[in-house]
């Protein structure tokens, strides 16, 4: 046990976590037992939470949490223990290659051993340091920036609740391999975000806001706190007049939050090779095939510095890069991690990453984003519909990756009718196939940025980025 | 798997925490400890891809002062004095709530059925075995089907809360689940579902959820065309409801929603807001239940309530600062703890949840098949897709489903490939409803624990076929 009385060695704020003898030792004792590959990686995080109701402070939530993993590759199979003790990690190198064996010793011959592609050997520290280290925020000024949006946001009698909150965290990661991978890496990110509920009568409605990115208390300033206060609650006293949307199949064209995770969901995960390689994905086999419309171009990409899907480096110690999902409508590159890497005999892309220190790395997505097209603006996009249906914000979205269907829901909409914007609407859902939906994208705005920062659900939740430019899609089945 | 003597470390730690609280000259504190141990493999394309295992835990402090209250959390117990600072800290910027102070000790009862020591017992090697079985059956089901993921875990915690007024506390539960995803795709048509089960005991049959993974798999490939859109009564099973049923329902009886008019049945108590011969129980006291026990989040004794008695609201849930707040605020006019207060581990702070939440009825109930002929024209849905997307604060949602089947004249004709799939879940339950007559547990989620049966809906569904 415990977690809590072996750390006297930690310290949160600075310095090397890792006892590089020890690990050293460990990870060459896996070897020595015949592990293929070894490695050892800690997660500190120091995080604050906070939230307001009706802008009084509701909690407020410091923390400091540490997790090590350690994965041993044994006989082609994985070993995995993780745990919040740094100091035991060492001890569970046998049962852990153990583990990894008795694994191994259940595959059949016509299953595929893992095995990893090679990557740079790569021995160093870096830090994405924020222009303004979010550690150093007090709580007043959290507060303060929480209080610019509720201000706006709870301006009008219908208005019944006001809900706003906080989250930061500094992540400090350290990865020491059996290959001699030695890297340390940390970068912080901050989050603010509000729900505003309406009533009348027994009409009740909500509206959510989400701003943040990587980066520290610079990244919540650069934000125009009480336009999106003000924004949430324009929109949530039109919910509440709003009617039920209309179903069937219908062109739709969805701002840049739904167009991102348009894209997240219905073509980032499929393009997750960890999902391939099982055999739950509809774009197996379909690297350099034409998947979408030509005007339709994707990246994926860690390094696109604000985004809150951002990291400098994966969580397997591999640089990370822009990957391009799709190029003029074909599929170009799979997000990768090691193992598939291998398995695909692909370049390792910079794809591995786990929620924290307790977990081990999956194939995920980072800032996703559809680059932007030739149309001028909104009016363009929507002046040859005759009805339609044009959605805004998300309330999430979910993907069948096997199948290639999916699914996201707007927070507002409208219809369209002659070219032009008529009535709000609410409920709208969009559903679709992968397959079929990307080659009836017929038309994107020019700029093309990310949209509110989300979390991406895969077993494993992380933050991401996504987004893209306005959209408009020929077909969509709606409601 | 855990310590014999987990429990008590654990109280020695948190007492530990606590003196020096006292040593802080605290008012009132708290300390939750945690720790948590567990093994796990993952199924990935046919085969056991992966076996892990490990642990983790930590201590919440909350303090309170002059109804102020503060909280931080760590792992390391040698920073404890300054998490009790950074919380101190914290509360005196908090909104001081007249009335509220941490619950006093009152006796609980013992639930039984926490912890299973045949789980205990069991080894890595063992888990490796059950999924072997699992994946065995798959294969003998239908050698098209494959078990593209999923996964078995045994899990056994510990934990326990020391405070300032009295309260010293502690137990160890277990946990057992599998979940299987499995595809058949053939002739270039792919269809899948995902089962799962938990248990707080060892799971006596594995394979069950198999059966129904490829069941599902395979009665979903007899294509029909759909049809237009059309609202009509959808028989949602206890697997396809219970995710929708757990975003709008818990969220709609907490005490603070209701009082704050952010649910849909705010300004309605002891008015009829589901069908009459509905009831919704919420029961901390379930033996067995993967969201009861002796106490609650926050130490004070778990009950057995009635949220809604043949339709009527009658009960809703309060953690014992949401009460003293909505009194306060003059939102309520009484309120106190119905030992509703949940914590999803050391990190968090106690808040107001729901533990096991029944949903029966007084009526008679029937079999899927004798619902389905009940229902005579319409659809039978097994899982939807985008569930969390629904609206708790309205009731609305709209989601997708992959898993319909057609119903004419009291038969299922055959399956849609996609359907879109909307409707108020509120309204819905107050029109006309007919459960199913097997209710079981159906997925732990944030929001609690779920024990739906089949449901059929008569109203205000529709259906949007691809």
């Amino acid at each position: 046990m415990v977690v809590a009385t072996r750390q006297n060695d930690s310290n949160f704020s600075s310095g090397r976590l890792l006892d590089e003898e020890k690990i050293t030792r460990a990870l060459n004792s896996a070897t020595s037992l015949g592990a293929e590959y070894a490695e050892i990686r800690l997660v500190s995080e120091t995080t604050n939470s906070a939230s307001l109701k009706d802008g009084k402070l509701e909690r407020a939530i410091p923390g400091q949490e540490v997790g090590v993993t350690m994965r041993i590759l044994a006989d082609g199979a994985w070993g995995v223990h993780s745990t919040s003790d740094i100091a035991s990690i060492v001890e569970q190198v046998e049962p852990t290659f153990r583990l990894a064996r008795a694994v191994a010793a259940r595959r059949s011959p016509n299953q595929t051993a893992v095995g990893l592609a090679e990557v740079p050997i790569i021995q160093d520290e870096i830090h994405w340091k924020s222009a303004k280290d979010v550690r150093d925020t007090d709580l007043d000024k959290r507060i303060e920036l929480m209080l610019a949006i509720d201000n706006e946001a709870k301006d009008d009698e219908k208005i019944v609740s006001t809900a706003t909150g906080w989250s930061d965290e500094h992540i400090h990661t350290e990865l020491m391999t059996s290959e001699g991978m030695n890297r340390v890496w940390s970068f912080q990110r901050s989050l603010i975000n509000g729900m505003v509920t309406a009533r009348d009568g027994d009409e009740v409605v909500s509206y959510r806001m989400r701003h943040g990115g990587e980066g520290g208390l610079e990244v919540i300033e650069a934000c125009d706190l009480g336009e999106m206060g003000r924004n949430a609650r324009i929109s949530a006293l039109r919910l509440l007049s709003a009617e039920r949307a209309p179903s069937g199949r219908m062109p739709l064209v969805a701002d840049r939050d739904l167009t991102g995770v348009y894209i997240h969901e219905a073509l980032g995960h499929p393009c997750e090779a960890d999902l391939v390689a099982a055999g739950d994905s509809c774009l197996e086999g379909r690297l350099g095939q034409t998947i979408g419309s030509e005007i339709c171009t994707v990246i994926d990409d860690p390094t696109l510095r604000g985004g809150y899907g951002c990291y400098p480096i994966d969580d397997e110690g591999v640089d990370t890069r822009q990957k391009n999902l799709i190029v003029n409508g074909v599929l170009t590159e799979y997000l990768n991690h090691r193992e598939t890497a291998h398995r695909f005999d692909l370049e390792p892309n910079g794809g591995a990453r786990a929620q924290d220190g307790l977990h081990h790395p999956l194939v995920r997505m980072s800032n996703t984003v559809i680059q932007g097209g030739s149309h001028h603006d909104l009016d363009e996009l929507i002046e040859d519909i005759d009805f339609g249906i044009y959605a805004c914000g998300s309330r999430g979205g979910q993907v069948d990756t096997g199948r290639g269907s999916f699914q996201f829901a707007a927070q507002e909409a409208w219809i369209i009718e002659n070219g032009s914007l008529s009535r709000p609407v609410k409920d709208v859902s969009v559903s679709g196939m992968t397959l079929q939906i990307l080659k009836d994208v017929d038309g994107l705005t020019r700029d093309s940025h990310l949209a509110a920062p989300g979390f991406c659900g895969k077993g494993q939740t992380v933050p991401v980025g996504d987004g893209g430019p306005l959209m408009r899609i020929r077909e969509a089945l709606v409601g | 798997m855990i310590p014999d003597d987990a429990v008590e470390r654990l109280m020695e730690s948190a007492q530990s925490i606590g003196k020096s609280c006292d040593a802080a000259g605290l008012q009132q504190w708290e300390v939750f400890a945690s720790q948590g141990y567990g093994h796990s493999l993952d199924i990935e394309a046919g085969r056991i891809s992966m076996a892990s295992g490990g642990g983790d835990g930590g201590f919440g402090i909350r303090v309170v002062e002059d109804g102020r209250y503060g909280y931080a959390h760590l792992v390391d117990i040698n920073s404890a004095d300054r998490a009790i600072q950074q919380a101190l800290n914290i509360a005196k910027k908090s909104p001081s709530i007249k009335g509220f102070e941490l619950p006093a000790n009152q006796s609980s009862s013992k639930v039984g059925g926490m912890k299973d020591k045949a789980i205990l017992d069991l080894s890595p090697e063992d888990l490796l075995e059950q999924g072997d079985e699992v994946l065995t059956r798959v294969s003998e089901l239908d050698s098209r089907a494959v078990a593209v993921g999923g996964g078995i875990g045994i899990g056994a915690g510990a934990g326990a809360i020391v405070t300032s007024s009295g309260i010293e506390d502690g137990g160890v539960y277990t946990s057992h689940g599998v979940g299987i995803h499995v595809s058949i795709d053939e002739d270039e048509h792919l269809t899948s579902s995902y089962e799962g089960e938990s248990s707080r005991a060892l799971l006596k049959d594995l394979t069950s959820c198999v059966d129904k993974a490829v069941h599902w798999s395979q009665v979903t490939r007899e294509k029909i065309s759909g049809g237009n859109t059309e609202d009509c009564p959808v028989l949602m099973t206890t697997d396809g409801f219970s995710p929708l049923f757990s975003v709008v329902v818990p969220s709609a009886i907490k005490g603070e929603r209701l009082a704050r008019g952010e649910s849909f049945w705010s300004g309605k108590m002891n008015e009829l807001v589901l069908a009459d011969h509905l009831s919704l129980v919420d029961d901390g006291l379930m033996e067995g239940g993967m969201s009861s026990g002796s106490r609650d989040g926050e130490g004070v004794p778990s009950r057995t309530q009635t949220i809604v008695d043949s339709g009527r609201l009658t009960g809703e849930l309060w953690s014992t600062r949401d009460a003293a707040k909505m009194v306060a605020e003059g939102k309520a006019s009484t309120a106190q703890s119905t030992g509703s207060a949940s914590r999803g581990g050391h990190t968090s702070p106690p808040m107001c949840g729901c533990n096991d939440l029944i949903l029966s009825s007084s009526a008679k109930t029937l079999s899927r098949d004798r619902l389905i002929e009940e229902m005579d024209e319409g659809y039978v849905i097994h899982s939807v897709m985008g569930a969390h997307t629904a609206n708790p604060t309205s009731g609305d949602f709209s989601v997708t489903t992959s898993t319909i089947l057609r119903v004419e004249a009291g038969e299922v004709i055959g399956a849609l490939s996609q359907a879109g799939f909307s409707g108020n879940m509120a309204k819905a339950l107050a029109g006309r409803v007919v459960l199913g007559d097997s209710s079981k547990r159906k997925g732990s989620y944030s929001t609690g624990s779920m024990h739906v049966p089949d449901v059929l809906l008569m109203d205000g569904m529709r259906i949007n076929p691809a």
